[in-house]
Formats: C-alpha cells, sequence, structure tokens
C-alpha cells in the first residue's frame, strides 16, 4: 500500500488543520499567560524590532554587537517560534491591527500546532483507514492539556508538530526519495523550535541504517560499512581531543582552522561522498538511508542560519546552549504529597502522571495500541508473539519508538521533572496514532459483530467515535483555560488529584480567573501583589485589557493592597506571608476549580 | 452458541471502549453533586455562629477544601493544611470537623488513623449539602498557662558569643525584637512544613552566637511544650546546619536540635514546672536559611 494519501485524505487533512487553528484562535482570550510566555513575547518584540533593522539597515543589523544587543535576551531557545511570533504580532497586531497583542503573538503557536491533526490523520489514514486517520487527530486535541498547550507562544507543542512532521517525511521518503531533503528542512526547522530535536537522529539513525542495510546489496553494505567507520572515526577523533584539550580547552580553542574543524569538515565531506558512491552504486540503499543524510546535512545549517545569535560565536554559544539545558535547575513539583525537588525523581512519574491526566476514554485505546505495538514488535523477535499478535515491522517500530521515547527520555531520575505533561509532548501524538489503531479494531468488530451494511457501520463508527470522545471533550471544555489544573478519571478528577496530592496548577496563568474580580473591587492606584505572574505578564493583562490599568504591581506582600496568591504546595509560606501583612486569614475570593483552591485572593484590611 | 461467543468477541473492544467512555461519562456527570454550594456553606457558618464556644477550631477534611474560609466566621481559626490530621491542636477544646466525604479520593484512613484518636463526638452530626459539619471533644486538648508568643514585650532578648563574651542586649524596634549580628525576634505567621503556625519567628546571628530568651516570671504548669522548625523551603536545603536549642526552666534543662535538613516542627515537653524564670538558648553554626519558628507554651491539665 502506498505511503502516500490520497487526495480526499490531503483535503480531510487540510479541514483537520483549519479547524484545529480556527478553534484555538477563538478559545484563546481566555488563556492566561504563562510565566514563560511573556518572556517570548518580549523576546519576539525585540527580535521583530532586529528584523526591522536588517531590512532598513543591514550593515548595521549584521555586525557582531547589534546582533549579540538584540538576541541575548532569552537565548536559552532558538528563534523559528520567536521570530514567527514577532513577525506576526507585528503584522497582525502593530500594522493591521486585526487582533489583540497576545493573538498576534500566538497565530504561529496555533498553525504549528494545526500540524498535528492534520499529519496524524494522513499517516493514520495510510496506514490503517481514513476512520483510524480521523480518530487520532480528533482524540488529539480534546486532551485537555494538549488543547491548553495548544494555545500558548511556546515552543512544547511546536516541538511535538515537528517531531511529528520529521518522523513521518522520514518514513514516507523511505518510499519517495523526493521527500528526503524536505526531512532534513523540518528537522532544521525542529532543531530551530527547542532542543528536544537534538534526539531526534537517535531514534531516527536504526530505522535509517537497519533499512538501508536489509535492501542493500554488496556494494552498497560495503559504502555502508565506510561510512559506519567515518563516523566512529568521527567520534574517536572527538574523544582524542577531548582527552588531550579537556572540555573547556575544546570549546575555546575552535576556530575556523583548528583541529576541531578539521574533524567535522572530514566527517561531512566523507559522508557526503559516500553518500555519493551509494546513490551512484545501490540506488535502493541510498534511497532509505538519504532522510539521514538530509538530516545531517540540511538540518544544522538551517539551524545555524536562523539563529543570528550564533553567527558570531558559534561554538562557544552551541556550548552554552546545550550546558544550559543539560544542567536545567530542578523546580519544585508535587507528586503523591511529597514536594520534589531535586533528583533522583520516581522512575514511574511520567507514566503515572500520563496516566493520570488523560481522560479515561482516550488513556484505553492509547494504552491497548501501545501494548499491541509491543507485542507486535517484539513478534518480529518472538515467534509465539507473532502467532498471536502478527508481526510489526519497521513502521511498527517507529511508531513505538516515537510514542516511547520522550516519555522514557524524562522518566531519567536525574531529569527535570517540573512541567506537568509538557516536557514529553512529543510522544503524544503517536500514542494518539496507535490509539486511532485501536479504535479502528473496535469498530470494525463492531460491525462485524453486527453484521452492518457499509452505510450503517459508517454510523456505528461515528457513534462509537463520539461516545469514547466526549467524555475527554467535555472535560476539555469544563476545564478550560485553566488547562495546567486538568486531570482525568481515573485520578478523580481534580479535586481527586488534590486529595492524592499531586500538583494543583503551574505556570500562573490561572490567575485569569480572579482578575475580573480584582478590576472590580480595586480602588485606582491601589497595589496588587500576583503572586508568581512575573512582571511581563502583568504588562500583558494590562495592555490586553485584562487588567485595569490603573493598577500597580507590588513586590510582595507586605507593599500590596490586594494579593493574588498562587496555590502550590511549595508557597504556602507566601500565603501565611500575605495573612501576617494583611492581618486576616480570610480571602476575599478565589478561583476555585471544582473546589480546588488554586488562586487565592485577600484584601489588605482597612485600617 | 459458538456464533454468539464469537461475535461478542469480535464486539468487544468496542463494548470496552463504550463502557470506558460511559463510565468516564458517568463520572463527570456526578462529581458537580459533591460540590457545595454558596448557600451550603452560608448555612455551615450559620450553624457555627450559633454553636461555636471560645476555643473551637474548624478542621477541614479533605484538608484542602479552603473554599470554606471565604465563609466560616472571621474570628473562628480554620485548620486545613497536608498533614493537620496529625495535629494535636491542643489549645481547642472542641474541634469542628467540617468535611465533604463525597468527594473523590477524600483520604478518610488518614483521617481514621490520625484524627479520630483521643476524638469523640460531642454533637450530632449536621447535613449542608455534601457537607457533614461534626463536633469533636478533642481528648488532646490541655489549658494553656502561657505561651510565649503572647509575652513577647516581657522577654529579656540578648546575643552572646560564643567565648565568653559578654552578652549584648537587643533593643525594641517596633513589634521586633532587633539584635545585634542580624539576628531578631518577632511574633509573626509562618509555614513549617505546610503548616502555619503563630510563632515567635528568630533570625538567628552569626558566628556561632547564641541568641537567649528570657522571661523572669512564669507560672506553674505540667509541663513546658517546646516546638521549633525551620520555616518555609529553606528546611530542606542540603548542606545546612543544625540549629540548638537548649530551655532552662525550674524544671531543669530540655535540649532539642533541628538537624539540617529536617522538614517540620521538633518538640519536647518538660516535667511539671514551678513558677520561675525560663530561659531559651538557641545557637546555630551558620544563620544561612536557619529562620525559625518556635512555639514555647505552658501546658495545665485538660480544659
Amino acid at each position: 500500500m502506498s505511503r502516500a494519501p490520497t487526495v480526499v485524505d490531503r483535503r480531510i487533512a487540510l479541514g483537520l488543520g483549519l479547524a484545529t487553528f480556527v478553534v484555538l484562535w477563538a478559545t484563546e482570550r481566555q488563556v492566561g499567560f504563562v510565566r514563560d510566555e511573556s518572556v517570548y513575547f518580549a523576546a519576539a518584540e525585540q527580535f521583530s524590532r532586529w528584523w526591522s533593522l536588517l531590512f532598513h539597515r543591514p550593515a548595521a543589523a549584521l555586525s557582531d554587537p547589534v546582533i549579540t544587543q538584540a538576541f541575548d535576551f532569552n537565548h536559552e531557545h532558538p528563534m523559528l517560534m520567536k521570530s514567527l511570533f514577532g513577525w506576526s504580532h507585528a503584522l497582525f497586531h502593530q500594522t493591521l491591527g486585526l487582533v489583540r497583542p497576545a493573538a498576534g503573538f500566538r497565530l504561529p503557536a496555533f498553525a504549528v500546532a494545526a500540524l498535528i491533526p492534520a499529519l496524524l490523520h494522513l499517516w493514520g489514514s495510510a496506514l490503517w483507514s481514513r476512520r483510524a486517520g480521523l480518530f487520532a487527530a480528533l482524540s488529539f486535541f480534546v486532551v485537555p492539556r494538549q488543547f491548553f498547550h495548544a494555545h500558548l507562544s511556546a515552543f512544547d507543542m511546536p516541538v511535538a508538530a515537528m517531531w511529528l512532521l520529521v518522523a513521518y517525511l522520514f518514513w514516507r521518503a523511505a518510499e519517495d526519495v523526493r521527500l528526503s531533503p524536505w526531512t532534513g528542512v523540518a528537522f532544521g526547522l525542529a532543531l530551530a523550535t527547542k532542543h528536544n530535536a537534538f534526539f531526534l537522529p537517535v531514534v531516527l539513525l536504526p530505522f535509517g541504517v537497519l533499512g538501508s542495510w536489509r535492501v542493500a546489496g554488496d556494494v552498497g553494505r560495503r559504502v555502508l560499512v565506510r561510512m559506519g567507520q567515518t563516523a566512529v572515526a568521527f567520534l574517536g577523533y572527538l574523544a582524542l581531543l577531548l582527552v588531550v584539550k579537556g572540555r573547556t580547552e575544546l570549546v575555546q580553542s575552535w576556530q575556523p582552522l583548528s583541529p576541531q574543524t578539521f574533524g567535522v569538515v572530514a566527517l561531512v565531506a566523507g559522508l557526503t561522498v559516500l553518500s555519493a558512491q551509494l546513490h551512484h552504486r545501490d540506488r535502493a540503499a541510498f534511497v532509505r538511508i538519504a532522510p539521514l543524510v538530509a538530516m545531517g546535512l540540511i538540518g544544522p545549517v538551517v539551524f545555524f542560519v536562523h539563529w543570528p545569535w550564533l553567527w558570531y560565536h558559534p561554538v562557544d554559544r552551541l556550548a552554552w546552549y546545550f550546558d544550559f539545558h543539560a544542567t536545567h535547575v530542578h523546580y519544585a513539583w508535587t507528586y503523591f504529597n511529597e514536594v520534589l525537588r531535586a533528583p533522583p525523581f520516581p522512575l514511574a512519574y511520567v507514566f503515572v502522571v500520563t496516566a493520570l491526566t488523560l481522560p479515561v476514554s482516550l488513556l484505553l485505546p492509547m494504552t491497548a495500541g501501545l501494548l499491541r505495538s509491543s507485542a507486535r514488535s517484539l513478534g518480529d523477535l518472538v515467534p509465539a508473539l507473532a502467532r498471536r499478535f502478527g508481526r510489526g515491522g519497521e513502521t511498527e517500530w517507529l511508531l513505538l519508538v516515537n510514542a516511547l521515547f520522550s516519555i522514557l527520555l524524562i522518566s531519567h531520575p536525574e531529569v527535570p521533572h517540573f512541567g506537568g505533561v509538557k516536557h514529553w509532548l512529543p510522544s503524544m501524538p503517536f500514542l494518539a496514532l496507535l490509539a486511532g489503531r485501536e479504535f479502528d479494531r473496535a469498530s470494525d468488530g463492531l460491525s462485524s459483530a453486527l453484521r452492518l451494511t457499509a452505510r450503517r457501520s459508517t454510523a456505528a463508527s461515528i457513534l462509537l467515535g463520539g461516545l469514547v470522545l466526549l467524555p475527554a471533550f467535555t472535560l476539555t471544555v469544563h476545564v478550560h483555560p485553566y488547562g495546567t489544573s486538568a486531570y482525568g478519571e481515573l485520578a478523580g478528577g481534580i479535586p481527586g488529584a488534590a486529595s492524592l496530592g499531586l500538583q494543583r496548577q503551574f505556570w500562573s496563568n490561572n490567575v485569569t480567573g480572579v482578575l475580573p474580580w480584582i478590576d472590580a473591587n480595586s480602588r485606582p492606584g491601589a497595589h496588587l501583589w500576583l503572586h508568581e505572574v512575573n512582571g511581563l505578564s502583568f504588562r500583558d493583562y494590562q495592555r490586553n485589557d485584562m487588567l485595569r490599568k490603573d493598577v500597580f504591581p507590588a513586590g510582595g506582600p507586605e507593599d500590596a493592597d490586594l494579593a493574588a496568591v498562587q496555590y502550590h504546595q511549595e508557597f504556602r509560606e507566601q500565603e501565611v506571608q500575605v495573612w501576617q501583612a494583611f492581618g486576616t486569614w480570610v480571602p476575599s475570593t478565589g478561583l476555585y476549580i471544582d473546589e480546588t483552591p488554586q488562586v487565592v485572593v485577600y484584601r489588605r484590611s482597612a485600617p | 452458541m459458538n456464533e454468539t461467543a464469537h461475535r461478542l468477541r469480535t464486539a468487544a473492544p468496542a463494548l470496552a471502549l463504550g463502557i470506558v467512555a460511559l463510565l468516564g461519562l458517568g463520572f463527570q456527570l456526578q462529581l458537580p453533586r459533591a460540590f457545595p454550594s454558596d448557600a451550603d456553606y452560608r448555612a455551615v457558618a450559620g450553624a457555627l455562629a450559633t454553636a461555636r464556644a471560645p476555643g473551637d477550631v474548624v478542621l477541614l477534611h479533605p484538608w484542602w477544601t479552603e473554599r470554606a474560609r471565604l465563609f466560616v466566621p472571621a474570628d473562628l481559626p480554620v485548620v486545613g493544611y497536608l498533614g493537620d490530621t496529625r495535629d494535636d491542636l491542643l489549645s481547642h477544646p472542641r474541634i469542628w470537623v467540617l468535611a465533604n466525604e463525597r468527594l473523590p479520593r477524600t483520604p478518610d484512613a488518614d483521617f481514621r488513623r490520625n484524627f479520630l484518636p483521643d476524638r469523640t463526638p460531642a454533637g450530632p452530626a449536621q447535613q449542608f449539602g455534601p457537607l457533614t459539619l461534626t463536633p469533636y471533644r478533642n481528648g488532646r486538648a490541655r489549658r494553656v498557662v502561657l505561651s510565649a508568643i503572647d509575652v513577647l514585650d516581657r522577654l529579656e532578648v540578648s546575643v552572646e558569643g560564643s567565648g565568653g563574651a559578654p552578652a549584648q542586649p537587643c533593643r525594641r524596634n517596633g513589634a521586633r525584637v532587633q539584635c545585634p549580628f542580624d539576628a531578631s525576634v518577632e511574633v509573626a505567621w509562618h509555614e513549617v512544613l505546610y503548616q502555619p503556625v503563630r510563632c515567635l519567628f528568630l533570625v538567628p546571628p552569626g558566628g556561632g552566637r547564641t541568641v537567649t530568651l528570657r522571661l523572669p516570671e512564669a507560672p506553674a504548669a505540667d509541663a513546658l511544650l517546646l516546638e521549633a522548625g525551620i520555616t518555609w523551603e529553606h528546611a530542606w536545603l542540603p548542606g545546612r546546619a543544625d540549629v540548638q536549642l537548649q530551655l532552662e526552666s525550674p524544671a531543669g534543662n530540655l535540649h532539642l536540635r533541628i538537624p539540617g535538613a529536617h522538614e517540620g516542627l521538633v518538640h519536647g515537653e518538660t516535667p511539671a514546672v514551678a513558677a520561675g524564670p525560663w530561659t531559651l538558648r538557641i545557637t546555630t553554626a551558620n544563620p544561612q536559611d536557619r529562620q525559625v519558628c518556635i512555639r514555647l507554651r505552658a501546658l495545665g491539665g485538660p480544659p
């Protein structure tokens, strides 16, 4: 069966993407500004000013000091999404005045998130059926936390979309070599979105190499061996340099003419020549490895070119970038009544939190899909499993590995565990895809058992699909826009999660629930302490007309007239400090979702 | 028969999906029944206002149901923090438990294990929507003869050097007692392992010096109860110094140690004590992140 989608499925995918974009846009106004988002807003504005300078005074814009000044802010993350946020804000808000400032920044995030259901449909329909593709696509954004993250001008949902795009193109390119360069471009864009993408080669390399090896003839295999030897030689050379120079010296002494540069050039040149040989001598083997070659050649170029901050100091700034993420600070996180503050973190954390935050009607097909995929993949190695579940083959392995990789990576006890589910979002589209297959099988079984005609079978599938998606949909509607507070039925919903002692919320955006009360109940000139809301977010609430402009930020409860405290287990002291400063333990109002305190507002007692 | 079994087996995945979806929907539909209305809370507040007595306290079950704070009479203490079922609430002879057992995963086992011992119902339970209000006689209550937070203005506070240097007196600055070497003492609310505690809040001096709090005249009591803990998130920080507390009273010496990474209150109790002075000395080798919340109370018998 061809991996290319049919015309109808392309249209369905387009429709799904457009619908997703529209729904996200229509529901964004209620979503508060998470702590990081306002930083990205500010960065995006700053970068868009640089692009304007580049247009008007290119020589000045391209100088090292100007680039450093423009891009130094928030250089923890690459530029692709922030550039898109900035351009969109400049065009749709500042120039055309079509949208409020926040929507101007967020539109590109909606567009990138909209790729996910489109790609899920394309992939699912090609693999199994249109029904599977549609279910996978629809199921993704009825998960409350996923729907929430898709609204943000951040990088977690975009990198999940990019990861899916790269994996999909990689899979397609195995059949159609014309898609290989696009795989490389997509990989570059993924690198330019968030650092998760640096793990993509780890995931895809075995598939490209083994796929190529399997179809290669003797000549092709000799070339592949040489390619492997070249890569190993490079790693050996790098290791030698590390031993001789040490890590710091290796970075500091990296110049255009240096042993380090020689090593990289030799690697790239060697692999390019060998790829050309493979293309010439064994076309079938080349087709299978071409996406990897494209990722290796095009990806880093896209990443480097898109980020001016790297242009004058590529090595030391890249080293800083990797260092920052390799040694990221651990934020406190509540898990079963324990505040996790430092590694080692519980091994089961990611699996448990995934299970407790997903609506149970989606958790079931995802889990079944994952188990089936595991059994079928292992069926390639264990005949008994193959007899029971069938053999998986390359695609099954590809889906399985991608579904598990981010989950397992974050499960490592030394990796930071804050941030709810957002750090393993790249796994979730693949779980949705596997759930799509389970739904397809279930629908098929139902039609077969009831001996339904084709038309009735379609109707039954729609009914079953609607039934399965409905709990997730209602949960999402219920909790929106407070997605970081969402928990599924297995946890007992939001109140059940509170009793279990799970993280109540994070990222401070739930403060939107009390801003209307504050607007109505604060005097002009009042000082307001929005706990956990950073200064940039405070400004963004005001400039988006979500908070009166005549109230002023307070640095803490001592100099505040009103205080809105975010409920976090690790921040209890700050609420108690409000009691102390305001002389009362009685709140004036609060955001209580399903009875759980999320944001509690206090007003200073009259003197 | 075989045919029916085969058809059932074929339809089983769809049935499973459908049943789980219905269960999910059912859960969501019934969940709002567990949420009290404002009117329910107001009725609770009315009942409390009518029946309350001095020394009463309200305990929330589950502990996090703090929306009740919006409604409970402002001068009636409300206790709701992670771990509160273990709180002796010893200054409160009667505890009003405001429970919502319709909420999912309500920690009833914890309540039975930690709260109920020594507590007996002191009246009938009243129902207000999903809320149940039950008064309990607190068998762990003690009469508080004196609490150090009430006598800050009578405390003589000084800082002593480690090498026998003469004590340097502290001076009062508003509600705070300000000492040399950046030490201070005041009465304030602080959190110790999620528990809000109104306590003597002590910032210890540097250089291994000792803060001394002396109460020249204190009444006789059945016991002195000393509790102390590091505030907020500083407690768990690794590599921080111990804090030593030494209480001298007519009952003898009581020594407490807050270990470096200890979270929560440590406590110790003296035997019966005659009237006389109390002297509490607090020392730490390094004051970094060692702000201490101290409760020192003279206790009598059951109220």
